[in-house]
């Protein structure tokens, strides 16, 4: 993939986009240099540990930084239309409309003193001129649809009567409403139990494949991504670490940053030895150095490194990282590194 | 009771009263309904089980944090339920444990020198300086640095301070540490290095550990032995890679078939079990089985017949009627 030119079929294409906050301790720069594109019916996932940009990334892209002190740049193309810098009401026409959004915490979606119903009424006729009584007939659809039980009369419940697991079904439910081209879920199922993560994940699965929408999905979790995404971009302190199709990702990842991140799992599948652990702590996002961000923990990391490196490749597989190929194959090969085939 | 057991909870209930009304009737919340199990000495048994399902409350029974309200926990062979707090001292001692939350379970207003030292203090073992000596040793154990001592919990971070909330819990040399989701709250890295680090005091202080957990690769890496629990019943129990290659009941099964995969290498996937619906209130238990509502494997005697805790296969416990995998199983060792 040539990053200049973002495929004609992108969805979604993201440039350079740079997020930071002027804080009383120094500038916080939450977002660096993120570029990545969303194909038509493509599941991206955006995976990083807590504090790596992700959902800053997320709610800049969709004008939600409410935060007086930010500067953002770059650029944000939905269907080749430039939407950074776009205003308040038409950031809010594509919210909900073209644009579905769920949060790990469902209740940022919701208000609790509306029934669901009401809710998802009001999305729909906010985005179309459905009559109410159609808007309500469709209300339960989708209701039906994301696997209410017995929608004709949940339909009339409010959020604090449903479980955990089925109030990010109707927080689902709202987002599909208006038929978006891009759904953008940040930590959809992190709050939730194996079992109900599991049921979220094969609804979103499914959805996507009947409604081809396209998805963002961010985690923290390597095994969501896994599941669901068809590309990844793994993020280390607001930048790309690596990008690329999820298997390749998983079974030949490119910069130690993902190799530490893919041997520190234990895993239920199989029977881990001693773990993979990356020294040190998260670096302070007041204090990410100049050169390559993961040099202070990094074991293989070389004078150059004190430069950033580029994000650069083959292909549509990408990282940020000097390493040569000859010394990956090195590295790779001996026993320390696991997250190969 | 054999030696090799170092605690042994028989029939293990706890209710708490709940405010709501299921049919009508002030309710009871059985957050534990008769958990039978033992821990063998120097081994990890793993509890794994979703939210709400009973393991804090169970560990708190254990370590006598919370009155049982029947059952037997019996430690080092003596029984714990019927002593006084002042006979319970000198047991108590001896179970220490890890909370998951590095950040509420540490006072914020004391030295993290301090924290380690108190339990030493309170039990008056050793002098000022010996108490001293041994902070800083502990410190060093845990991978901290003993310059750090006079420092604030907030000062740190997440994975240090469950460091520091691990040093506390090994002042007192206990020979069980009972560890309630001690890495969930923190990020898989920092997790890595929480966990090996447990591996290693355990085999430096020949420590057994009850290691609580939600996430079932954290359990399988980290347990010889583990117990499933569902809804206050530990449903299945036994070795831990058996359990996690053949498992028993239809909600391990389950359970083990969605956990999200890294498809890394060319081994087919487990076939995903999506179980639906959501687990029941504790206070409203389901008749029979408590699974059946939500097995796919359920029948009428499920319904009606609550199956028992049984020893199917040696080591391996199961409560189900109609267990899976049996057939691939050796009915001897
Ligand atoms: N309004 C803000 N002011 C200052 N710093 C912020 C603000 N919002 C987020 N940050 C910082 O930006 C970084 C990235 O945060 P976030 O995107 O929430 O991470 P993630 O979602 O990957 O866990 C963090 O260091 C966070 O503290
Ligand atoms: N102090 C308490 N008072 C009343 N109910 C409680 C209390 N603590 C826990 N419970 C209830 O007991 C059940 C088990 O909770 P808990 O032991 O915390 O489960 P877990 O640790 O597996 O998430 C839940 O239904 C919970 O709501
Ligand atoms: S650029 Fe250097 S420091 Fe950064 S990940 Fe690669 S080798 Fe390590
Ligand atoms: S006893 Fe019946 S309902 Fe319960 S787990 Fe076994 S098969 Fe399922
Ligand atoms: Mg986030
Ligand atoms: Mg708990």
């Amino acid at each position: 993939m040539s990053r200049e030119d973002p495929p004609t079929n992108a969805v979604l294409s993201v440039r350079d986009l740079s997020v930071s906050f002027a804080t009383r301790q120094g500038v916080v720069r939450a977002v660096d240099g993120l570029s990545f594109d969303v194909g038509a019916k493509e599941v991206l996932g955006i995976v990083g540990e807590s504090g790596s940009g992700k959902s800053v990334a997320m709610y800049s892209m969709l004008g939600l930084v409410r935060d007086a002190n930010v500067s953002i740049s770059g650029s944000v193309r939905f269907e080749g239309r430039e939407i950074l810098g776009l205003s308040d009401t038409e950031m809010q026409s594509m919210r909900g409309g073209e644009v579905g959004m769920i949060f790990q915490d469902p209740m940022t979606a919701l208000t609790p003193v509306y029934t669901v119903g009401w809710q998802i009424v009001e999305q729909l006729r906010a985005h179309s001129d459905m009559t109410k009584k159609a808007a309500y007939e469709r209300a339960t659809e989708l209701l039906a649809e994301v696997g209410i039980p017995d929608p004709k009369s949940r339909v009339n419940h409010y959020p604090h009567e449903f479980s955990g697991g089925m109030r990010q079904r109707v927080v689902i439910a709202m987002a599909l409403s208006c038929n978006p081209k891009l759904l953008i879920a940040d930590e959809p199922t992190t709050a939730l139990d194996v079992t109900t993560q599991a049921q979220i994940l094969d609804l979103m699965g499914r959805l996507q494949a009947t409604h081809g929408s396209s998805i963002v999905i961010i985690t923290h979790d390597m095994g969501v991504i896994a599941e669901i995404a068809h590309r990844v971009v793994v993020m280390y302190a607001g930048r790309p670490a690596e990008i690329g199709p999820e298997l390749d990702v998983v079974r030949s990842a490119r910069h130690p940053y993902t190799w530490g991140l893919l041997g520190a799992v234990p895993r239920a599948d199989i029977k881990t030895r001693r773990l993979v652990t990356i020294p040190g702590n998260a670096v302070s996002p007041l204090e990410v150095p100049t050169g390559c961000a993961f040099a202070p923990r990094c074991q293989y990391r070389m004078e150059i490194c004190a430069q950033r490196p580029p994000l650069r490749g083959a292909d549509d597989h990408l990282d940020a990282c000097w390493l040569s190929d000859e010394q990956r194959l090195v590295i790779r090969s001996s026993a320390t590194v696991r997250g190969e085939s | 009771m054999s030696d090799d057991v170092l605690l042994r909870a028989t029939d293990v209930v706890k209710s708490y009263s709940s405010r709501r009304r299921v049919k009508g009737l002030r309710s009871l919340n059985t957050a534990v309904n008769g958990v039978s199990l033992e821990v063998k000495r120097g081994e990890t048994l793993g509890i794994v089980g979703e939210s709400g399902c009973g393991k804090s409350t169970l560990a708190r029974c254990l370590v006598q944090l919370l009155p049982v309200t029947s059952g037997h926990v019996e430690f080092n062979g003596v029984e714990l339920t019927t002593l006084s707090r002042r006979q319970l001292r000198p047991h108590r001692r001896q179970m220490q444990l890890v909370f998951q939350d590095p950040y509420a379970s540490l006072n914020p207003r004391r030295t993290v020198g301090d924290i380690v030292a108190d339990p030493m203090r309170i039990n008056k073992i050793g002098s000022d300086a010996e108490i001293n000596a041994r902070v800083r040793e502990l410190f060093e154990t845990v991978g901290l640095d003993p310059s750090a001592l006079r420092r604030y919990p907030h000062e740190f971070s997440g994975g240090q301070r469950q460091r520091i909330g691990i040093a506390r819990s090994l002042s007192l040399n206990p020979s069980l540490v009972v560890a309630d989701e001690p890495v969930s709250a923190l990020d898989v890295s920092v997790q890595a290095q929480v966990l090996n680090l447990m591996t290693d005091l355990q085999d430096e202080f020949k420590l057994t550990y009850l290691f609580i957990a939600h996430d079932l690769g954290v359990v399988r890496h980290v347990s010889d032995r583990v117990g499933v629990m569902y809804l206050g019943e530990i449903v299945e129990l036994g070795e831990a890679e058996l359990l996690y290659e053949k498992p028993l009941h239809p909600y391990t099964e389950a359970l083990l078939s969605v956990v999200p995969e890294l498809n890394d290498t060319d081994a087919p996937r487990r076939e995903r079990i999506i179980i639906s619906g959501d687990v029941p209130d504790p206070a409203d238990r389901p008749t029979g089985c408590s699974f059946h509502p939500r097995c796919p494997a359920a029948t009428d005697i499920c319904t009606s017949e609550k199956p028992a805790f049984v020893e199917l296969r040696p080591g391996r416990f199961v409560a189900c009627h109609h267990p899976r995998n049996v057939d691939s199983i050796a009915p001897t060792s």
